[in-house]
């Protein structure tokens, strides 16, 4: 996707932050020299082709945007946020890129386009199994801290903004 | 805060859920202006501000880490 876009005009970046499910093989950061060495090896694992910015070890960039563990923001040239979510998924990212790609098209074309705020519940697959796999791959300590985390959620009201999409 | 404490609380070393998740719809909402800030580009080694890929271009930013 990111080649797809960077003609267009897009730049993909990846930030990296702190290890959201810390585990015996890749613990939570206490050098900034360790934090790098967990970068590289997540561009070698998961063939990252894109720039990877290391965030510093207190979290300063990563704060700034909100501190989630997985989410994404599309930002204006010239800086402005025009689309952001709580968790990166592919499908929705695309959508909104397109949707600002065919907005200045459509101003290309001589529309007059007023600008307006707008806000999406999302839907995103999620697949148990992988991210089993990927917590696995921390060690045994992130997949249990995860299972006690979810116990607790489990009690817990769904999160603001999400809701079921009724049939 | 020291510096140390504000590391570990940061990377803390046991995950017990994400409770940035309740503040993030009036964290940052569309149409702000975008925080800038200086970060590591990992395959330099040289510090980069996110504000010089926008000044070109539309920026596509993930957060995330190996875990």
């Amino acid at each position: 996707m990111a080649r797809e876009f960077a003609s267009k005009g897009v730049e993909f970046v990846f930030l990296y932050t702190r290890e959201a499910h810390p585990g015996e093989n890749y613990p939570s950061h206490r050098s900034f020299e360790q934090k790098l060495a967990h970068a590289r090896a997540f561009k070698a694992e998961f063939k990252v082709e894109r720039p990877i910015l290391v965030d510093d070890l207190v979290g300063t960039a990563h704060k700034l945007y909100g501190s989630l563990p997985n989410m994404t923001y599309l930002i204006s040239r010239g800086g402005r946020v025009l689309f952001r979510a709580d968790w990166t998924d592919p499908p929705t990212i695309e959508y909104a890129i397109n949707y600002v790609l065919n907005s200045r098209a459509r101003r290309r074309e001589g529309l007059r386009l007023a600008p307006f705020y707008a806000e999406l519940v999302g839907y995103r697959w999620n697949d148990p199994g992988k991210f089993q796999e990927r917590l696995a791959r921390a060690g045994r300590q992130a997949v249990d801290d995860f299972a006690r985390a979810m116990e607790k959620r489990i009690r817990q009201p769904l999160r603001p903004g999400r809701i079921e999409l009724p049939e | 805060m020291d510096e140390e404490t504000e590391i570990e609380i940061y990377n803390y070393s046991e995950f017990v859920g994400s409770e940035e998740f309740m503040t993030f719809r009036t964290h940052l909402p569309v149409g702000s202006p975008a925080p800038d800030f200086q970060a590591t580009l990992l395959e330099t080694g040289l510090p980069v501000n996110l504000s010089e890929y926008w000044k070109k271009n539309d920026v596509l930013i993930e957060f995330g880490s190996f875990t």
